[in-house]
């Protein structure tokens, strides 16, 4: 038994079972992670140190008290966007260089709850805007199966950490893909709840209306695990949910019972071939199981990117809008209150955070709010009327991830547009506040893609349950060899 | 819809970030670019449309009107850049020039 090889359900088996003790396992990790994150990358800060006193912590408790933690001895990192009060939180960000945030995110309680022990804080593109990991102020993460690829992003550190084994788990958090479509480019599984399902408080908004945390593992039973977690209604958002999460379908999905739509908007034009063929071999795959295949219609994908866009750059001008130089980290020197706010933002952000917090002011200035923002607003509604209709005609739709493999470092970072079409297929659900998941369909020249489910909004459990079904159809291969002992 | 560089300073200014004169030329073509691409949904007539402000129905919530302890100041002072008597130290707004 390789320790660093176990998902999070065998982990918090062995360690509920005795037969590994939590010590043992952060030992095991942190060896796999000298030895492998010097080529990885995928971290911004690790505390090794308080996880071994966490370890330590969990090993004392008795029997009875482990069996009430469903996570007891397991290391998780967390994206360096969520709050954490052992170490800093920086959003990737040179403004926020240092800070120490004052309380955790809800989330981060929850896991510790769960008896998880937090191991690090991974890399992100700075304030999760990008696709690449290549936008952190800090440095670029690789990816694992090719180092001279991007990991994707934002949450490229998590997909990173989790696909080269240093952690079972890590979150991640999905403002228009930053979950799934890492995992795609990392062959990992991500998992994006409803909106609302899981708590924000203490993750730095980027853009409120469309951000949610889940988890990215190496399994679905492993996502279903943490998201049971960190899911559920919290006072501290005013956004959470309240209706109470599904509990799982421990059942076999029944594939000639299921009706899968294929969006015909989402297999044409810009889709790499290679992905299109992996597309179809999966879709032959699952219609011999007995899957109805309906053809769907999802009209309004077209304007996908063009809303998300306008939308999510309004709303991160705005919560972007409080570091000034005033309460936190950085302040650059100026001979009046004004100068100091512009050189603060204009030397503590980055290029690509500088882009879209001017997008985003341009369009909530006065004069053009209308022409932009609200239309934006109007074609999300249009655009969430297409997947009401589309799921009256079926149970779950298949897309996928992306439409391309991981790209080479400095491919896309030039062209913003051509960054931005990367998430073509992952934005329409954070625009509709529906649940989607990226599994891993295989290899592509020794290079991962990945497939996504897209359910109605609330049924994580029917969601994950197919997500389940087709990861034994479609099994992932063995991990990527770093480390020289795989 | 393209932009000119007279807007993108404005923009800036309005945005509290102050832009080299070569990075006003960048944006300039980058968030034009962008803007150009935006365009296209003037093709969709969406005059009978409500937009989306919430993607779940919600109302609003309240909590009760309790008075409850909140962040201790020498916690919300504790990342500050210039912290000075309990309170954040800023340059001087009035009479302009150094402190």
């Amino acid at each position: 038994m390789v320790i660093h090889e176990l998902g999070v359900n065998e982990l918090a088996y062995r360690i509920r079972d005795k037969e590994l003790s939590a010590s043992d396992v952060v030992a095991a990790i942190s060896d796999r992670i000298e030895d492998v994150e010097p080529q990885v990358q995928a971290f911004l800060h690790i505390d090794l140190e308080y996880a071994k006193a966490q370890a330590k912590r969990i090993d004392q408790l008795p029997a009875h008290e482990l069996e009430r933690l469903p996570l007891a001895g397991v290391p998780i990192a967390i994206k360096d966007n969520m709050t954490t009060t052992i170490m800093p939180t920086t959003a990737g960000s040179k403004i926020l260089e240092g800070f120490m945030a004052p309380y955790n995110a809800t989330v981060v309680n929850r896991l510790e709850a769960a008896g998880a022990i937090i191991i690090g804080k991974t890399n992100l593109d700075e304030f999760a805007m990008g696709s690449s990991t290549e936008h952190s102020a800090y440095h670029v993460t690789r990816n694992p199966w090719d180092l001279e690829r991007v990991p994707g992003g934002s949450s490229g550190g998590s997909a990173a950490a989790v696909a080269a084994q240093m952690v079972p788990a890590a979150l991640g958090s999905d403002t228009g893909g930053s979950i799934r479509q890492p995992a795609s480019y990392c062959g990992v599984t991500g998992f994006k709840p409803t909106y609302g399902r899981v708590s924000r408080y203490g993750l730095i908004a980027f853009a409120s209306s469309l951000d949610q945390i889940g988890p990215l593992t190496r399994s679905v039973d492993d996502a279903w695990l943490l998201y049971q977690v960190i899911a559920g209604h919290d006072p501290l958002d005013a956004t959470s949910l309240t209706q109470p999460i599904e509990p799982r379908s421990a059942e076999p999905v029944q594939w000639n019972q299921l009706r899968i739509g294929i969006p015909k908007e989402y297999d044409g034009e810009g889709l790499d071939p290679r992905v299109q063929e992996r597309y179809h071999q999966v879709l032959s795959t699952l219609e011999a199981q007995g899957a109805k295949l309906v053809e769907i219609s999802l009209p309004h994908t077209h304007y996908a990117i063009a809303t998300y866009y306008l939308v999510a750059p309004a709303e991160a001008s705005s919560n972007l809008s409080r570091f000034d130089g005033v309460r936190y980290g950085f302040r650059a020197q100026g001979n009046d209150l004004l100068e100091m706010y512009e050189r603060t933002r204009a030397e503590g952000f980055g290029p690509e955070v500088i882009r879209r917090i001017l997008l985003g002011t341009h369009a909530l200035s006065a004069g053009y709010y209308d022409a932009y923002y609200l239309k934006a607003q109007k074609v999300r509604t249009l655009i969430r009327q297409d997947f009401e209709l589309a799921f009256g005609q079926v149970d779950v739709i298949l897309t996928p991830t992306t439409p391309d493999i991981a790209f080479k470092f400095g491919e896309k970072s030039e062209d913003p547009l051509q960054m931005y079409l990367s998430d073509v297929f992952t934005v329409t659900a954070n625009l509709a506040g529906i649940p989607g998941i990226s599994t891993p369909a295989g290899l592509i020249s020794g290079i991962p893609v990945g497939v996504q489910w897209l359910g109605p909004a609330l049924q994580e459990s029917r969601l994950l349950q197919i997500a389940r079904g087709f990861e034994e159809l479609w099994p992932s291969g063995p991990w990527p060899s770093l480390g020289g002992d795989l | 819809m393209s932009l000119s560089e007279e807007q993108v300073k404005h923009v800036a200014r309005l945005a509290r970030i102050q832009l080299k004169p070569e990075e006003v030329a960048q944006m300039t073509v980058h968030l034009g670019a962008v803007l150009e691409y935006m365009s296209q949904l003037n093709e969709l007539n969406t005059d009978q449309v409500e937009p989306t402000m919430h993607v779940i129905p919600m109302t609003m919530p309240l909590r009760e009107d309790i008075v409850r302890p909140s962040l201790p100041v020498e916690e919300a002072l504790k990342n500050a850049p210039d912290p000075r008597d309990n309170m954040f130290g800023v340059p001087r707004i009035m009479d302009g020039g150094e402190e």
